[in-house]
């Protein structure tokens, strides 16, 4: 069978389907700003950010406890990162954090800072949290990241119906 | 008949049957090509190709094969054939997003795709082979996919009982109770707090015929300029909604209400000695005002303030916002509730506080002149003293229209089902819904969105009254509706419901008569059951020591200047702050502390020097927690921890501080035994004077 033929149907499909994907959201996506599955872009609180389960089970968790070192505003108002030295980075600080692998991101918050030679003010979170709410949260820091985190390069070359 | 004929015929019939046999042939074709390009097909073929350009191809292509894949699961009736697109589901590696749809991996939830299907959550079509069948309501296919903003609903329908990974389906459900949404319509609600809408048998005591006229028509008093609730993210939900009632219903209905004096008014007279002394101050509202704020009524009630032309509604959500409420009241009336809000009507929220004549006449005074606004009843048009036949309207309206539902009046009783039955919402089809003239898209969602957000759109000659709420508030109820499904018929799903335990924690004896009296299970939580502003107090008396509680309740201004949300002054009498302190201390204990430990006082100045050592160094507690001046604002303030908290309950927080608070969010640490012994030592020498005491807490030292 001639792939070309396929791809064509194949390509038609898509598009057949990404048009039920916008007939869908006409049902419009509300401006959900402090829904549980949105987060508004630090930096431009016009801009959101649409989060998926595991960035959004990591933002429930980033809120309930991160927040008040790694935020300039908390639900509760004040900050207390100023209070710190080192100041730590803003969870949405790509230019901080784009650069850390997960593996890195991994163990500071599973073994706190003193356990990688940072600030013993990070403090270890291998107890309270399990490691698919520490994976969530890191997933949820990289959803929000400004300048945007991209992931390495996968190995072996990206998919395409080409 | 001639050969010639003969052999014409023949050839006509000979073409006739190859025609027919051409056509035959390619019928039967169809249906194998039709086969062949079944877009299923085309996504099996293309996985194939796309697993080849990856480095685990073999992994990828491990279960491969060109037929239809099921996932069946025969004790919960599950037969989804999604995974014959969504092909990649269960493989990790093709978990980020840069993998195309259909194939991406599920992200990793407690549920495995192989152990419960797809469609248990999602929703949709589970035996559909074709794309829009599978995803959309179509004419065969009633049952659409639930969009992923909604997904919580799905995990609603097992745990009827509230879980951390929910939030919205959380909100929803507290909304549903909140808002009384149950009170008209059939529907499960868990068992949470609950304060039910005023009793109104006595109404005419309150307020006059003119507020209450306002009231009904627009029930709140701070809107903006396009007349929406100002909430400024404050939780000041709007329990009363907007009925859509006309002039005349207005009056009939004040009518009615106004005359509402089923009892007589409680003890509403001052001593005359004190208002003859305060009458002519002219600060006596100043200092009703300051007493209103000592006594931290804003705890649970917000009050509006203008500030740089921006009103914000500052205080608490357990009781109604007060802006304009001595515009609203008779005099009489408000010493009689403040007093004793229970003699008004019984089941009343409020606690009783104890008063002394000169304090209830200053914060009445304050009530009355400040917290008014003298335009609140300007657009309500004068009205004759009530007539009998307004009052018999009104008493119709009052049952027709559903406040019955909500408002208790003597003698009066409320109609059964008022609103339709919600109970299995979840499930209706879109050919169950009447859209009437609404320009939506005709899906479930959509109909409740619409329906929350303006109950006329769908239906014109709707009861059900406007509510005005925020848009993510607005998906909490969806939410909640929709995890109110018919329940699967397979008989392994009944297993499966968690149900919600309710769990009345009602203490008997002295205790309960306090308990009642002042409320407590507002804002703390007993083994489970109350509310969650303040601290947790199941486990108050193996944590705080006796000394400290007594003084807390007797004055309970000292502990956290920082927050808005203060412990009332409830003015305890020595034998009543005695009798709490007495139950905390003999019944709120956790098993997890020892009462009487020998070696938790053992100390040496060695030990709170090392301990002050890993306090500061090695641990750096100081980044949430302040000592004196310095440190973090995350966790409670530790300058009067010796004289707060027992030496056995810290020892046993800094081994396990979930153990005792579930959800604290103090992180736990593998401290060693000797590291335990030192940093409690340390600790137990913070001690303070009451008076210099300065303290704060951002994210509330009740976690
Ligand atoms: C008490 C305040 C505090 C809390 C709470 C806290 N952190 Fe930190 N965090 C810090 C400090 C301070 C640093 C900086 C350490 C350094 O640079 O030496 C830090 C660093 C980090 C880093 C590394 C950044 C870098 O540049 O190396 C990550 C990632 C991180 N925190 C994640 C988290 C997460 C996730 C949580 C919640 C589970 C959390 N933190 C909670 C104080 C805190």
């Amino acid at each position: 069978m001639k792939p070309r033929r396929l791809c064509l149907l194949l390509a038609v499909l898509a598009l057949a389907l990404s048009g039920c994907g916008t007939k869908k959201s006409t049902a419009q996506p509300d401006p959900l700003l402090h829904a549980y599955d949105v987060e508004p872009d630090w930096s431009n609180p016009d801009h959101l950010f649409y989060l998926n389960y595991q960035q959004a089970q990591g933002k429930r968790i980033f809120y309930d406890k991160c927040v008040w070192c790694h935020a300039d505003s908390t639900p509760a108002g004040p900050s207390n990162r100023s209070n710190l030295n080192p100041m730590p980075a803003l969870a949405n600080d790509g230019s901080a954090l784009n650069s850390l692998s997960d593996d890195y991101l991994r163990n500071i918050i599973t073994l706190g800072g003193s356990a990688v030679s940072k600030s013993a003010m990070m403090p270890p979170y291998g107890k309270t949290l399990t490691q698919d709410e520490i994976q969530a949260v890191i997933a949820f820091m990289r959803a929000i990241a400004q300048p945007p985190y991209q992931p390495p390069a996968r190995p072996g070359p990206q998919y395409s119906t080409r | 008949m001639p050969a010639e004929e003969m052999g014409k015929a023949s050839r006509k019939l000979r073409l006739a049957f190859a025609i027919s046999s051409v056509v035959f042939v390619a019928v039967l074709a169809i249906s194998p090509l039709k086969d062949y390009f079944a877009p299923w097909r085309q996504y099996k073929r293309a996985y194939a190709r796309f697993a080849n350009t990856r480095p685990d191809t073999k992994r990828l292509l491990a279960d491969y094969h060109s037929g239809i894949d099921q996932i069946w699961i025969p004790e919960l009736k599950v037969v989804d054939r999604c995974t014959t697109c969504h092909q990649g589901i269960t493989q990790p590696s093709l978990m980020d997003a840069s993998v195309p749809q259909p194939f991406r991996a599920h992200p990793s939830i407690p549920h495995h795709a192989l152990d419960w299907g797809c469609v248990v959550c999602h929703r949709g079509q589970g035996l559909a082979t074709e794309v829009r069948e599978a995803h959309e309501t179509t004419l065969g296919w009633e049952q659409p996919l639930l969009p992923t903003h909604f997904i919580q609903a799905s995990c609603g329908v097992c745990h009827q009982s509230d879980i951390p990974e929910t939030p919205q389906l959380n909100r929803g459900r507290q909304l549903l109770v909140d808002l009384n949404c149950f009170r008209c319509h059939r529907m499960n609600v868990s068992e949470r707090i609950y304060v039910p809408p005023p009793d109104l048998s006595n109404i005419g005591h309150k307020a006059s015929r003119e507020w209450i006229y306002k009231w009904l028509k627009e029930p709140r008093t701070i809107l903006d300029s396009d007349g929406n609730v100002v909430t400024n993210g404050y939780a000041n939900e709007p329990r009363m909604p907007q009925f859509r009632l006309n002039d005349a219903e207005l009056r009939d209905l004040s009518a009615f209400l106004s005359t509402r004096q089923n009892e007589p008014l409680g003890s509403h007279q001052i001593d005359p000695r004190i208002v003859a002394a305060w009458q002519k101050k002219p600060d006596v509202a100043d200092q009703g005002e300051t007493r209103f704020r000592q006594m931290f009524c804003t705890t649970c009630h917000a009050v509006a303030v203008t500030r740089a032309g921006q009103t914000q509604l500052i205080g608490g959500n357990i009781g109604p916002e007060l802006t304009k409420i001595g515009s609203k009241v008779n005099e009489d009336w408000l010493i009689a509730w403040l007093r004793n809000p229970q003699s008004y009507f019984g089941y009343a929220q409020m606690p009783r506080y104890q008063w002394s004549d000169e304090d209830l006449y200053k914060v009445s005074r304050y009530i009355m002149t400040r917290l008014t606004d003298s335009d609140l009843l300007s657009d309500v048009p004068k009205m004759d003293p009530p007539t009998p036949a307004e009052i018999q309207a009104g008493k119709q309206l009052f049952v027709g229209k559903g406040c019955a539902n909500c408002h208790g009046i003597q003698g009066i009783k409320a109609p059964k089902e008022f609103g339709p039955d919600l109970s299995a919402v979840g499930s209706k089809t879109v050919s169950e819904l009447m859209f009437g003239d609404a320009k939506i898209p005709h899906t479930l969602v959509d109909y409740l969105r619409s329906k929350i957000e303006n109950p006329t759109s769908v239906n014109t000659t709707a009861a059900m009254p406007q509510y005005h709420l925020k848009k993510e508030d607005v998906s909490a109820l969806i939410t909640a509706l929709l995890s109110m499904t018919r329940r699967p018929d397979a008989p392994a799903f009944a297993k499966l419901v968690v149900r919600a335990t309710p769990s009345k924690f009602q203490p008997a004896g002295q205790f309960g008569e306090l308990y009642d009296r002042y409320k407590c299970y507002l804002c703390h939580q007993f083994n489970g059951y109350g509310g969650t502003l303040a601290p947790d107090l199941s486990f108050e008396g193996s944590r705080a020591q006796k000394a400290w509680v007594v003084s807390f309740l007797k004055n309970p201004q000292t502990l956290r200047p920082a927050s808005t949300f203060r412990m009332p002054q409830f003015n305890f009498t020595d034998a009543e702050a005695s009798t709490i302190t007495d139950y905390l201390e003999m019944v709120m204990q956790s098993p997890q502390v020892n009462p009487n430990p020998d070696n938790s006082s053992k100390t040496s100045p060695e030990l709170v020097a090392l301990g002050k050592q890993l306090y500061e160094v090695k641990y750096q507690c100081q980044s949430c927690h302040t000592i004196g001046a310095t440190g973090g604002y995350v966790g409670p303030n530790l300058s009067n921890l010796g004289s707060w908290m027992r030496p056995a309950w810290i020892a046993a927080w800094l081994k396990n501080p979930q153990a005792l608070v579930p959800g604290t969010i103090e992180p736990r640490r593998e401290f060693t035994d000797q590291e335990i012994q030192a940093l409690s030592a340390f600790l137990m020498t913070l001690k303070q004077t009451p008076t210099s005491a300065k303290a704060g807490s951002a994210a509330g030292g009740s976690r």
